[in-house]
């Protein structure tokens, strides 16, 4: 079973610089689907890749769907090489991405997104538009119903602030 | 929560999102956006254990 308290309090511990997308990014603002894994996207500099590296290493990370017994080195140099991992750790599943469709490497989302607050733990998520936004770019006939229940969640949003400013 | 900073984005309609749209439950979204982002998460992570209690009760009757 997958923690999300446990992984993003792992990431935000060792100071990771990440962006919450996917589906726990539609729950943080209020998308009533469930999700198993955690995406985010992580800015790829060097010092950001060590804590990396650092922050997850005690979760054993491994290749999500990969035979047991592969070689997987979990370090730097894995992630130099690579962009975007599908990992299963002992906290559960996440998808570190170095770019998303739509949306690019980390800095080029960073204007796109805000603080919130879980856990007790401090962390950066894509605003929902922008969530839409990638969500319309990826173009998956599978996530048609989830791009509308992220509109729809728009929608009551700004309603719900237009009554609010009334 | 509020998105002072970001820069706004245009989402034109798209048809086959808004065919999607009608089978969308507003109520229980509205409910959800009662809730903290905390709430919310936490919510999400209640979810998930409670599927994987269900799923290995599933696996211990097979």
């Amino acid at each position: 079973m997958t923690s999300f308290e446990q992984l993003l309090r792992s990431l935000a511990q060792a100071r990771v610089d990440f962006i919450v997308v996917g589906g726990i990014a539609g729950g943080l603002h209020g998308a009533a689907r469930t999700t198993y894994d955690l995406d985010v996207v992580y800015a790829r500099d060097a010092q950001n890749l060590a804590r990396l590296v650092g922050a997850l290493g005690p979760l054993d990370p491994y290749l999500r769907g990969a035979p047991p017994g592969l070689p997987f080195r979990w370090d730097t140099d894995t992630l130099v090489r690579g962009l975007n991992f599908t990992l299963t750790t002992s906290a559960g599943d996440i998808d570190l991405l170095g770019e998303v469709t739509g949306g690019g490497p980390y800095e080029n989302l960073l204007p796109h997104t805000i603080e919130v607050e879980a856990f007790g733990i401090t962390c950066r998520c894509v605003t929902l538009p922008k969530l839409i936004a990638l969500k319309r770019a990826t173009g998956r006939p599978r996530d048609f119903d989830a791009i509308a229940e992220l509109e729809v969640l728009l929608e009551e949003q700004r309603r719900g602030e237009s009554k609010a400013n009334d | 929560m509020p998105e002072h900073t970001a820069p706004s984005i245009a989402l034109p309609p798209d048809p086959v999102i808004e065919a999607y749209k009608k089978d969308i439950d507003r109520t229980l979204l509205r409910e959800t956006l009662k809730l903290t982002p905390a709430q919310r998460l936490q919510r999400l992570q209640d979810v998930v254990q409670t599927m994987a209690i269900l799923r290995g009760a599933a696996r211990r009757k097979a």
